[in-house]
């Protein structure tokens, strides 16, 4: 069984009927894509096979053969983030950070497939990723901010957005 | 058949961490020979933002850009001591042990940099990094310049201060009249949630249009995670509401739903507009005045919601989650004239005396006597 994973080819040794999650996290320590429900609900596994969005904890490696797979490390690093990640720190739309590696790559797969989705769509879109922090709002902000074009350098990436609120009496 | 329209208010109010001692935050901080900042804190940040916070509350405690300080909370065995993350308490009790600590680091600095400058300390501030005088900002040192001399040429100090923050019983000074001699509570916060939601009468269905969230929360250190914890807290109150439940045995783990498509949690298109208020009404022991906003974003909704059911179609459903079964169940009982009055849940009414006893100690010598192990 081969696969592309972030641009690398890998020959695999798991068993056919592996889980493309499990190979991912066990045989090639490729971490990004969470281990949740294992059954297609929370979404947080969710990984780009030729470009679409699929939950990899429901995908056995038999399906993928050959396939192209991105996840959430194939966007993009801390140094060079993907227009989404930053997006998604911007607003703040990660807070315990559990469902952001599926959040983050369904939301580039909706945009790759409807560049200006309405709020309704990517509330649609995005509807079977379970996020218990958020409250999903300032997710929806970052995906609309991307789809706006909206672009964020590294200064405002390293400044605390919170900063402009640093408490009062700060040298009192 | 129709859909009906209602609208409801509850009210909440909101104990911040625990208050019968026992409930403490250590923390360390040392400042390094460039100048950088590094925090050692027991609190754990789950995503509730404490690491941020706990950044802005040092930095502006100590005086130097937010830039420069680093919080660690990666190994809990070599970290200070903390209760947990729960009940709200990390910004009020994990912020206000930070800040204890950064203000001692921040008095050690000013009596080295008092040295190196000839000035008395108390003459000295810290701003943005820099120690200078008051009233002469020409005489001045950057704190990274004491830092160094502190480490290299004043006998190799590493400039550190300890903080450890926790609410002291309160003592009975009197029996008889049950006076005490502190507040008990550490910092209450108050929130209000409006619920505005549409009832088919003949499905039963509750579909929550909007949702006003008023919340007092003593002083918002960093005013977009308060917005994030209110945000998620909403949705997750959404979910308490009309979704959640571990049936059929609660506490007992039997036959409950043992995934998300059984166990229903709010998904992004369950999302009503959240609009919401946050009202700043500082705290006297809170640090920079803040209080707490964590878990009672989600304490409201289930009260709003169902109050605002009864203003859409007369009934009470005393239970949660408000199903479209219970919401029907109602209804039916009501088109058949035994529509019964409001039953109440547990009334828990306010006794002084059991109130006075939960968070005061009778006996004046009482010791610290939490004991972890």
């Amino acid at each position: 069984m081969k696969i592309t994973v972030n641009g690398a080819e890998h020959e695999l040794a798991s068993p056919p009927l592996t889980s493309l999650l499990n190979a991912l996290r066990d045989e090639l320590n490729v971490t990004g894509p969470k281990v949740g429900c294992q059954g297609g609900n929370c979404g947080t596994c969710t990984v780009l096979v030729d470009g679409e969005p699929r939950r990899s904890c429901l995908l056995p490696l038999a399906m993928v053969d050959g396939a192209e797979v991105t996840t959430i490390e194939g966007l993009g690093t801390p140094k060079r983030m993907h227009p989404m990640q930053a997006a998604f720190h911007f607003y703040y739309g990660s807070q315990c950070g559990f469902c952001a590696p599926g959040m983050i790559t369904a939301s580039v797969a909706l945009l790759e497939r409807n560049p200006n989705p309405t709020r309704k769509q990517i509330q649609n879109a995005l509807g079977g990723h379970i996020c218990r922090c958020t409250g999903y709002v300032k997710i929806i902000d970052a995906v609309e901010a991307v789809a706006r074009g909206e672009s964020f350098d590294g200064a405002e990436l390293t400044r605390s957005r919170g900063g402009e609120a640093t408490p009062k009496g700060a040298s009192a | 058949m129709a859909r009906h329209k209602g609208r409801g208010l509850a009210t909440i109010e909101y104990p911040t961490g625990m208050n019968q001692s026992g409930d403490l935050t250590q923390s360390w901080i040392k400042l390094k020979h460039d100048g950088r900042v590094d925090v050692l804190s027991g609190t754990v940040d789950i995503g509730n933002g404490s690491k941020t916070a706990h950044r802005q509350i040092v930095a502006a405690a100590l005086g130097v850009p937010v830039d420069w300080v680093t919080v660690d909370v990666s190994d809990t065995d070599a970290s200070p001591w903390d209760t947990g993350t729960f009940a709200s308490r990390c910004t009020f009790i994990g912020g206000n042990a930070v800040k204890i600590a950064a203000e001692r680091v921040r008095e050690r600095v000013l009596e080295i940099a008092g040295k190196m400058l000839e000035i008395d300390p108390a003459d000295l501030t810290i701003e943005e990094g820099v120690v200078f005088a008051r009233g002469a900002p020409e005489t001045n040192i950057s704190v990274s310049d004491v830092a160094h001399a502190a480490t290299w040429q004043l006998g190799g100090e590493l400039i550190s201060g300890t903080g450890t923050f926790v609410k002291p019983f309160a003592k009975i000074l009197d029996q008889e009249t049950g006076r005490i001699d502190r507040d008990p509570h550490a910092a209450l916060s108050y929130g209000a949630s409006v619920a505005e939601i549409e009832v088919d009468d003949e499905t039963g269905e509750v579909r929550v249009e909007r949702f006003i969230e008023a919340y007092d929360i003593g002083y918002a250190i960093n005013p977009t995670i308060v917005e994030g914890q209110i945000q998620g807290g909403t949705v997750m109150g959404l979910g308490l509401a009309l979704l959640e439940a571990s049936y059929p045995y609660y506490p007992s783990p039997e036959h409950r739903g043992a995934d998300f498509a059984s166990y229903m949690a709010p998904s992004m298109v369950d999302l009503p507009q959240i609009d919401f208020l946050c009202l700043e009404n500082p705290s006297v022991e809170g640090p920079f005045g803040a209080k707490a906003c964590g878990e009672m974003a989600n304490n409201g909704q289930g009260p709003s919601v169902a109050a605002a059911i009864h203003d859409a179609v007369g009934v009470w459903v005393t239970e949660l989650p408000l199903t479209p079964e219970r919401v029907l169940r109602a209804l039916e009982k009501k088109a058949a004239g035994e529509d019964a009055p409001r039953v109440d849940g547990k009334w828990v009414i306010f006794d002084e005396e059991l109130s006075i006893n939960a968070v005061g100690a009778p006996d004046a010598d009482v010791k610290f006597t939490f004991d972890p192990f």
